[in-house]
Order: C-alpha cells, then sequence, then structure tokens
C-alpha cells in the first residue's frame, strides 16, 4: 500500500460496474487514485483503518467515497450509517452512486447524512458524463477541510 | 221457764183439771225438749268457737315465735346498722372530701357545657348543612332510582338485542375472519410485489447497463477499426439494450404506482402543461409544429403524476404527427355536466377505433416498432393515475385523422377519490 493519498473510494460489489466507472474515471484523468471496495465490510476496514487496513490512518482518508447500495455482508446504507456516526469519518464526502431511484432508499441515504444520491444512467455516455461532473465538483470545486484535520472538519464541518 | 210451763203451772193453782194439766205439762216438756235443742245448738256453737280460739291460739303463737325471732334478726341486724352508719359516717367524711373535688369538676362541666353550647350553634349550622345534605340525597336517590329504572328497562331490552346480535355477530364473525384472511393475502401479495419491484429496480438495469456500457466504448475506442458489419451489429446490441432498460424504467414507474399513495395539491393544469412542453422542447426541433394550449382549470390532485398523464400524451401526439408537415397539438378544458374534460388533440395519424380497446393495455401497441418506437407502457400507465385519482380516459380517433384523448380528474369529489386511491394501491 502506497502512502499517497487515496483520492475516490469506490465501493462497488459488481466487477462490470467496477470496470465501467474505472474507465470512466481514467477519461477524466481521475483514476490514479482509486481504491475498490467489493463489499460493505471491506470499506469499513478501510475508512476506519482496521482489518486489512490497519496500516492505514485518520489522518489520510479518502477524499470522496462512492457508494453502492446493494453489497455483500455489510450494506451500503450500514456503511453510511457508520461513517456518518463517527467524529473520525463523518466528514468525508459520500456520493450514493446506485442503480435504483427509489423512494425509500433515497429518503434513508440523504436521512443518514448522504451528500449526493445519483442513479447510474443507462445510457453509458451520459453515465460518463456523471462520472465526470462528480468527479469534477467534489475533488476539484468542493472546498473539503485540510487533509491532516479531519477531526477538527468533523466538529466544524458537517453539523 | 217458758210462757207454755209458766201458763200450765199458774192453771194447775187456779184450779184447773188433770187433763186440762196433762196436756199443760205436755206442753211444758215439748218446751223443754225445744230449749234443750236449743241449747244444744248453742252448746255446739260454743265448741265451734272454742275450737276455733284453740287453732287461732296456734297461729298465734307461731306468729309469736315468729316475731320473737325477727326481733332477734333485728338484734343482729342492728349490730350490722351500727357498722354500717360508721362506715357512711366514714363515707360522708370522704364524701365532703370529695364535694370539693366534685364542686371543681362541676365547674369544669359548666364550663365544658357553655363550650357547649357554643358549639351547639355551631352544630346547629352543621345540622341545618346536614339536614340540606339529606334533603339533597333524597332527592338523588330519587333521581337514582329513577335511572335505575331507566337502566333495568334498559337491560330489559339490551337482553333481547343480545339474542338478535348474537346471531348476527356469529355471521359477523366469520366475514371478519374471511376479511382478515383476504387483508392477508393482499398484504402478502402487496410485500411480494414491492421486494420484486425494489429487486428489479436495483438488479434488472444493471446488466442492461453493463450491456451498454462496454458496447459504447467498443463503438467508440474501437470503431474505426471494425468493418461495416460489425459495427452495424454493434449498434443493435446497443438499441436492444437501450430499449430493455427503456421498458425497465416504465415498468418499474407503472408498479410503484400502484404502491404510492396520492399527494394532493391544488394544482393549476396549465402549469404542468407549459412545464412538459419546455421539456419536450428539445425533440421539436426542425419540426413545423403549432401548440395552442386553452384556458385548464387547477385541481385537486397530485401534481406530479397528473404531470406524468401529460408527459405521455403530449410526446404520444409528438410522435404521431411527426409524418405530418405541420402539426397541431391543442389541449384544452370542456364543461360536461358540471364535470370539467380535459382533452389532448392531435392531427397526426390517428389509429382505428376498433382497437380502441387495446389501447390502454400493457406492452399492446397498435404500430409497429420500425414506424414508431415505443414498449407500450405510456397509456397503461396515463390510465393508472387517472384512476387513482377517480376519473377516467377515453380516446375518440380515426385512422390518419388525428387522435383525441379526453379525461377527468373525478377531483370534485375529494373523499371518494381517497378511498378509490387506497382501492387502487391495494390491488397487485
Amino acid at each position: 500500500m502506497t502512502t499517497r493519498q487515496v483520492e475516490i473510494l469506490l465501493v462497488e460489489d459488481n466487477p462490470d460496474d467496477v470496470e465501467l466507472t474505472l474507465h470512466a474515471l481514467r477519461k477524466e484523468k481521475l483514476a490514479n487514485s482509486i481504491h475498490v471496495a467489493r463489499d460493505g465490510e471491506e470499506a469499513l476496514e478501510f475508512l476506519f483503518c482496521n482489518g486489512n487496513h490497519s496500516n492505514r490512518s485518520f489522518e489520510n482518508p479518502p477524499r470522496l467515497v462512492l457508494l453502492d447500495l446493494k453489497l455483500p455482508k455489510v450494506d451500503g446504507m450500514e456503511v453510511l450509517k457508520r461513517l456518518k456516526a463517527d467524529a473520525r469519518t463523518k466528514a468525508i464526502p459520500v456520493v450514493i452512486l446506485t442503480s435504483s431511484k427509489e423512494e425509500r432508499d433515497l429518503i434513508n441515504g440523504y436521512g443518514l447524512g448522504a451528500n449526493s444520491y445519483i442513479q447510474k444512467p443507462v445510457d453509458f455516455e451520459q453515465f460518463r458524463d456523471t462520472i465526470k461532473n462528480v468527479g469534477l465538483y467534489w475533488l476539484v470545486i468542493n472546498q473539503l477541510p485540510v487533509v491532516n484535520g479531519v477531526a477538527q472538519a468533523a466538529s466544524t464541518g458537517n453539523q | 221457764m217458758t210462757s207454755n210451763h209458766r201458763a200450765t203451772k199458774a192453771a194447775v193453782e187456779q184450779g184447773i183439771s188433770p187433763e186440762d194439766h196433762a196436756r199443760a205439762i205436755l206442753n211444758i216438756l215439748e218446751d223443754f225438749s225445744e230449749d234443750k235443742g236449743r241449747v244444744e245448738q248453742t252448746q255446739h256453737a260454743v265448741f265451734n268457737i272454742l275450737e276455733d280460739f284453740s287453732q287461732e291460739k296456734s297461729r298465734l303463737e307461731k306468729i309469736q315465735r315468729a316475731t320473737l325471732n325477727l326481733l332477734e334478726d333485728f338484734d343482729a341486724e342492728g349490730s350490722k346498722m351500727q357498722q354500717m352508719q360508721r362506715a357512711v359516717f366514714n363515707i360522708l367524711e370522704d364524701s365532703s372530701v370529695e364535694k370539693g373535688r366534685l364542686e371543681l369538676t362541676q365547674r369544669a362541666t359548666l364550663n365544658l357545657l357553655e363550650d357547649f353550647d357554643a358549639e351547639g350553634s355551631k352544630m346547629q349550622h352543621v345540622h341545618h348543612a346536614v339536614f340540606n345534605m339529606l334533603e339533597d340525597f333524597s332527592q338523588e336517590k330519587a333521581r337514582l332510582e329513577e335511572t335505575q329504572r331507566a337502566t333495568l328497562n334498559l337491560l330489559g331490552d339490551f337482553d333481547a338485542e343480545r339474542s338478535k346480535a348474537e346471531e348476527v355477530s356469529d355471521e359477523l364473525r366469520e366475514s371478519v375472519v374471511q376479511i382478515h384472511a383476504a387483508k392477508e393475502a393482499a398484504e402478502a401479495s402487496n410485500r411480494e410485489l414491492e421486494a420484486f419491484s425494489y429487486s428489479v429496480s436495483h438488479d434488472l438495469r444493471a446488466p442492461v447497463r453493463h450491456v451498454m456500457g462496454f458496447s459504447e466504448i467498443l463503438t467508440k475506442e474501437y470503431g474505426a477499426a471494425l468493418p461495416p458489419d460489425a459495427q452495424h451489429h454493434l449498434q443493435r446490441i446497443q438499441q436492444g439494450a437501450r430499449r430493455m432498460g427503456q421498458l425497465v424504467d416504465d415498468l418499474l414507474s407503472l408498479a410503484r404506482l400502484g404502491r404510492q399513495g396520492l399527494r394532493l395539491e391544488k394544482a393549476s393544469l396549465n402549469r404542468l402543461v407549459e412545464e412538459v412542453i419546455s421539456e419536450l422542447m428539445p425533440d421539436t426541433s426542425g419540426r413545423q409544429l403549432q401548440w395552442k394550449v386553452g384556458d385548464l382549470p387547477a385541481v385537486e390532485c397530485d401534481g406530479s403524476l397528473v404531470k406524468q398523464v401529460f408527459q405521455n400524451l403530449l410526446s404520444n401526439a409528438l410522435k404521431f404527427t411527426r409524418s405530418r408537415p405541420r402539426a397541431v397539438i391543442e389541449v384544452g378544458c370542456m364543461d360536461q355536466a358540471g364535470t370539467p374534460v380535459v382533452f389532448v388533440r392531435d392531427n397526426g395519424v390517428g389509429f382505428n377505433m376498433k382497437y380502441a380497446d387495446k389501447l390502454f393495455g400493457v406492452f399492446q401497441r397498435l404500430h409497429r416498432a420500425e414506424d414508431f418506437e415505443g414498449t407500450g407502457v405510456g397509456l397503461a400507465t396515463v390510465q393508472r393515475i387517472i384512476q387513482k385519482h377517480g376519473g377516467r380516459i377515453w380516446p375518440e380517433a380515426a385512422l390518419d385523422k388525428g387522435a383525441t384523448f379526453y379525461f377527468t380528474l373525478g377531483a370534485s369529489e375529494k373523499t371518494e377519490l381517497k378511498t378509490k386511491a387506497a382501492m387502487a394501491g391495494d390491488k397487485p
């Protein structure tokens, strides 16, 4: 594992979706610093710096989490809930990126503190545009707290 | 000497005859025997008296003895009496001490009595109050008795009703059991449907996206290197996938309609139509097209759903007028027996009215896919929305002479509308 900062944590179990998403991100030159978690448990280990990711540090969080909802082991809503309930991780922006636009997923997602909710468009062109816009907004336009000031950001940033 | 005796003696002395004399003596003897009987009687009487005396005497002696005994007893009593007298004196002495004490007690008692007197007036008040209360109680009692009578009558009535009710309640119980069973079945199928459409929403779209995505990457990145046949096949793959995606989305929105409740609000139909037209504008570029929108009412309805109705009807109108050199699409409202009837009219290809009953069925199409694209879900969705609002929709068309769709929203009867909506929501 490199010490270089991870820009995006992609939480996605479907290999086709992983490939298409990475393809779209590469096109936008955003694919250099992506970590893929294939289930909710791995995502939590990565975010909370334990298990297989115990060498990680809270001072080096991803700058964006792209979160699918239907995941093995721990589902996306649970990942979101734990992430937003912990002062060390609650400032990390989470974009729900999922197939469904079920009303209850939207309501629950925002209720748990999701920063954005995006339904994956069927059309790949549109999907690529969406990924581009999301990356541009959260990694370039949006202002995040200083990297090693997460705790400070957590207390002032997202309340 | 009796008078007879003396007469006889006198007679003899005066020289009376011996016969007379004998008679005289006999008389005298008779007199004597009479006298003797009298003496004997007297003697008996005396004897009786003497006997009585002797009896009396023994009684007197008994009395005398008793009296003597009494006197003796008195004597004994006398000494006791003296003792008692002494005791009484002692007591009297003590009493005088007691008397002083008693006087104190008496004074205290008097004070108490005085107090009692004061208390007494208070008590009188209390008495009055108690009397009043008792009066009230007696009135209350009378009322209670009336109530009791009434209650008893009611209970009698109830008893009669109860036996009737029991008969009915048996039937009712059975119906309730049946209703519960039906409700449970409906809820179960609703849950299944919800789980199904949730899963479709998440899982069915994904492979469609993947097919679309990879074929687009192929086209974009390797298209130039592919022979024309291969490019054509790729295009067909993409079209199929796109259509599949559209079908899934349309079916999902139709399924969602069933579970979704109506969010009623006053909505201006003119505003909804304007929004839809502006959204459709990109599809009309390069076309000769005239929109004619009349005055539409503001109605109590679910705005987002009614907007879907206009989206479907207006995009259909756009689609089926595509072959017209100059398309005219009209939206208006007319009054039918007090109910506003909204209509959407076009001068498109129309259809034969003998197929009108197929128009609102899911996946039912009256045109070939090469001529007019579509999934066959749009009008089914429109009808579902209108029925949810308690309204109805009907067409008027002729082949090649355009089509008109009329609909009502039944929004004037809000409660009925809600009930119908709830019922529609229960249907699988």
